[in-house]
């Protein structure tokens, strides 16, 4: 760990400038007047960027690079200034942009669906009734509670503690993934023996040649090949509705029930009004 | 694993880290589940940048799952937090410490007497304090008469 620590002082530096521009936006125990906001938003970027880029450098494209950044830094600028905020409104609409940014990242992680179902429900459904119910709950302006905090010396720097350990296991070089080699498409099945070395399942096709697919731990359904790389569309519906077709019908039982939850827990009409 | 994957798994972890504080340090209940929802995004980054590492549509499979999840929870908490609030007039989630276990020692409140009480920006206007209010206003006898008239 001392090693890691002088091996990567640019995560630490990071890290103890983004707790610290925390602490200094977050409202304290006691309600008193907000510190200059700017000087702490200046603290957080600091630490964020340092810690970026303490990441090390990717062999990747400008563009990537750049949209990396943006939707990076977007986010966790947006969460930071979120959990700050001392109007929850204000708040909602920072967790809005967090949203937005996150889906921007998964769109750079080859995940097109995902994030339009995020942005559907997230956008469209959650922060809308969250906002209507900030709304509808204090109308009558800023509430006492919102202008104070319990324990946030405490919280930060016990999360940043958290922080820097999955920085310190992720940064570590002892990880190996086994990664699998995707099969290239029917063109190399004619010859199967240059995967055939390891353990292999022949997958035999009417009218089609047997086509050699390596075996790794996992569901069979779920991986991408050629064809269809991760993400694509097609291979995601065979994922949901071939491996995971009970969690699918579980999923909607869910909805089902908690739909019902909802109903039955909020408040009457006739219990008089909110 | 390389810088890429890392840098995502990176930026996934500081999204969960930040939603932990926001539902530990705020008393706000909607921000708190707003929180959760924020831990709820830096999960599911992470799925995804998984499944791309062992190239399976498993990730994203599995953050569907979380979205429905995060779907219901959003509802549920929302009517929880709506009877709360019917039952309590305010949103403070310390006016609900009471419900702790027996032994275990509550929060300070860190003043009396503020229990759901609103207390005024700094930033928001607000009026001048009205003075004592005069005896015997001045009135004309036009206005006098204004005021029997309509009386009658």
């Amino acid at each position: 760990m001392i090693t890691w620590m002088q091996q990567h002082p640019m995560t630490i530096i990071g890290l103890v400038l983004w707790a610290i521009g925390i602490l200094w936006l977050m409202p304290g125990r006691k309600a008193s007047k907000p510190r200059p906001h700017m000087i702490g938003v200046l603290i957080v970027a600091a630490g964020l960027v340092s810690f970026c880029l303490s990441s090390g450098k990717a062999q990747s494209e400008l563009a990537d690079d750049v949209m990396f950044w943006v939707f990076a830094i977007g986010a966790l600028m947006s969460g930071v200034l979120m959990i700050t905020a001392r109007n929850p409104v204000y708040a909602a609409l920072w967790f809005a942009l967090a949203t937005l940014s996150t889906c921007g990242l998964f769109l750079l992680q080859h995940a097109p669906f995902l994030a339009a179902a995020t942005i559907i429900v997230y956008a469209g459904a959650v922060i809308v009734t969250f906002l209507f119910v900030i709304m509808l709950a204090q109308q009558s302006g800023a509430a006492g509670y919102d202008q104070r905090s319990t324990q946030s010396l405490l919280a930060t720097i016990s999360a940043f503690v958290l922080l820097g350990a999955i920085s310190l296991t992720l940064q570590s070089e002892k990880i190996e993934i086994a990664r699998p080699i995707v099969v290239a498409a029917a063109d190399s099945a004619d010859e199967p023996s240059a995967t055939a070395d390891s353990k292999s399942l022949s997958l035999t096709r009417p009218g089609r040649p047997a086509q050699i697919v390596p075996v790794l731990p996992g569901n069979v359904m779920s991986k991408a090949d050629a064809k269809h790389p991760v993400g694509n569309l097609k291979g995601l519906g065979k994922s949901l509705f071939g491996d995971y077709l009970f969690a699918v019908e579980l999923a909607g039982t869910l909805l089902l029930v908690a739909s019902i939850g909802a109903i039955a827990i909020a408040p009457r009409r006739e219990q008089g009004a909110i | 694993m390389t810088p890429e994957e890392q840098r995502f798994l990176l930026v996934g972890a500081g999204l969960f880290v930040l939603g932990a504080i926001g539902f530990i340090t705020r008393r706000n209940l909607i921000l708190m589940v707003l929180s959760a929802e924020l831990m709820l995004h830096g999960v599911s980054l992470t799925l995804v940048t998984f499944g791309r590492m062992h190239q399976t549509n498993e990730g994203q499979a599995f953050t569907i799952f979380t979205l429905t999840v995060a779907a219901c929870e959003a509802g549920l908490a929302l009517s929880l937090v709506l009877s709360l609030y019917r039952k309590s007039h305010s949103l403070d989630i310390q006016l609900w410490s009471e419900l702790r276990e027996s032994d275990m020692s509550g929060p300070d409140f860190d003043s009396s007497g503020e229990r759901g009480k609103l207390s005024s920006y700094d930033d928001i206007p607000t009026l001048t304090p009205a003075g004592i209010a005069p005896q015997n206003p001045p009135r004309t006898s036009g206005s006098a008469s204004v005021t029997t008239s309509n009386r009658t």
